[in-house]
């Protein structure tokens, strides 16, 4: 409640009530705080997806080991193992810095700033997606999809390269234990990913969006730049994300 | 003409929009713009962030490649590991997406609500080995 305060016997003046309305509390734009808030709900459901991932991981006695499973390199052949998804990693990271500078940029109102670091992280999320394109054609060859590995008959050498075969854990595994580990290991793996380059998809397609406004001089028009703020805002969780599906997927 | 003919300028649609009551917020408006002591300080920020980022994947990945083989045990690599990508999230969300310039409310009301995280894992990844457990000495699958 505000208080109103009497300076004297004719006039009362009243202190603005902070959460009594028009205006935001939290000094932020609806449409950015929304857009934190979407944030949110989708760290939840990325959340809700790896920590389903490590119950999995936790259920089964052995797992395939990241070592041997991401050990390709387009044009090298096997044997370099988590050295691609470095690279996929470095490429988005790098986007989301070309992405900070597109909105500082747009913070001094400068038009062709914006429009050049845009353009790189454009760029960089075309990148990004092609090189998962890449992975997910690998690991199809390798035998790897949704819904794989299901018939416990089938031979050793279908599977066995996915795994550490010196460990205690695998030698003292059933062959069932072994191939159903496998299967759910592909599944959350194209899920997972599946919904993050999905993610990359879309931020690409607004970047791209904000890239034709800014260039018609939309915001130029409207004073400010807050709009490449929000869609980085989603292009920085998108790397976000990727950090934790890197730890848990290529790293753990 | 019509009378339902309007002429309005892009402005004008957005007279209603909100945002510009608060782009000011974070947007500068300093002597020489770009060019500024300020601008240039939050650009330097920015790389150092960048740099953080990247030094820190590199040491994941050397980690990751011949931790297992050095001999390090499975729970401390595990625990390097996570507390490493806590880390870069934290730049990542403290920098990159300005959380850490905003009001102290916003960043409380952002960040509580992820705490339920905490039991989110613990619980989950506890009934995970329970079923290990229970597979391995009462289960079916026993040999």
């Amino acid at each position: 409640m505000a208080q109103p305060v009497v300076l004297n016997e004719n006039i009362t003046a009243t202190q603005p009530k902070i959460w009594g309305g028009g205006r935001s509390p939290f000094n932020v734009s609806y449409g950015k705080m929304m857009m934190w808030f979407f944030l949110l709900t989708d760290a939840f459901t990325f959340g809700a997806f790896l920590i389903s991932y490590g119950t999995t991981r936790f259920f089964s006695a052995v797992w395939p080991d990241p070592n041997h499973v991401f050990g390709s390199f387009p044009f090298l052949g096997s044997g370099y193992p988590l050295l691609f998804v470095s690279i996929m990693t470095f490429i988005l990271i790098m986007s989301s810095v070309t992405m900070v500078l597109a909105v500082h940029a747009g913070h001094y109102n400068d038009k062709k700033g914006v429009i050049k670091w845009l353009l790189w992280t454009i760029i960089g999320g075309i990148a990004f997606l092609s090189c998962q394109a890449w992975e997910w054609t690998h690991m199809h060859h390798e035998g790897g999809w949704w819904g794989s590995f299901t018939d416990p008959s089938v031979p050793k050498e279908t599977y066995e390269h996915f795994f550490k075969t010196t460990l205690p854990s695998y030698a003292n595994a059933a062959p069932a234990q072994v191939i159903q580990s496998a299967h759910s290991f592909f599944n959350y793996f194209f899920t997972i990913t599946g919904f993050h380059g999905f993610h990359v998809t879309t931020g690409v397609i607004f970047l791209i969006l904000v890239l034709i406004n800014t260039i018609n001089g939309t915001y130029e028009r409207r004073g400010h730049y807050e709009m490449v703020e929000k869609v980085g805002l989603y292009w920085h969780f998108v790397d976000l994300v990727w950090v934790f599906v890197f730890t848990c997927f290529y790293l753990l | 003409m019509a009378s339902n003919q309007h002429n309005h300028s892009i402005q004008d649609l957005y007279e209603g929009d909100q945002s510009k009551l608060y782009s000011g917020v974070l947007a500068h408006h300093d002597e020489g713009g770009l060019e500024s002591p300020q601008s240039k300080k939050q650009v330097k920020r920015i790389w150092k962030v960048f740099w953080v980022l990247l030094i820190v994947t590199v040491v994941e990945v050397v980690c990751g490649m011949y931790g297992h083989n050095a001999g390090m045990p499975k729970w401390l690599l595990s625990t390097f590991f996570l507390v490493l990508t806590v880390l870069k999230a934290i730049y990542i969300v403290r920098v990159f997406m300005h959380l850490g310039d905003e009001v102290r409310n916003f960043i409380v009301t952002i960040l509580i609500p992820l705490t339920l995280f905490i039991w989110f894992i613990i619980a989950f990844l506890a009934d995970g080995s329970f079923w290990l457990h229970m597979n391995n000495n009462v289960g079916f699958h026993k040999p």
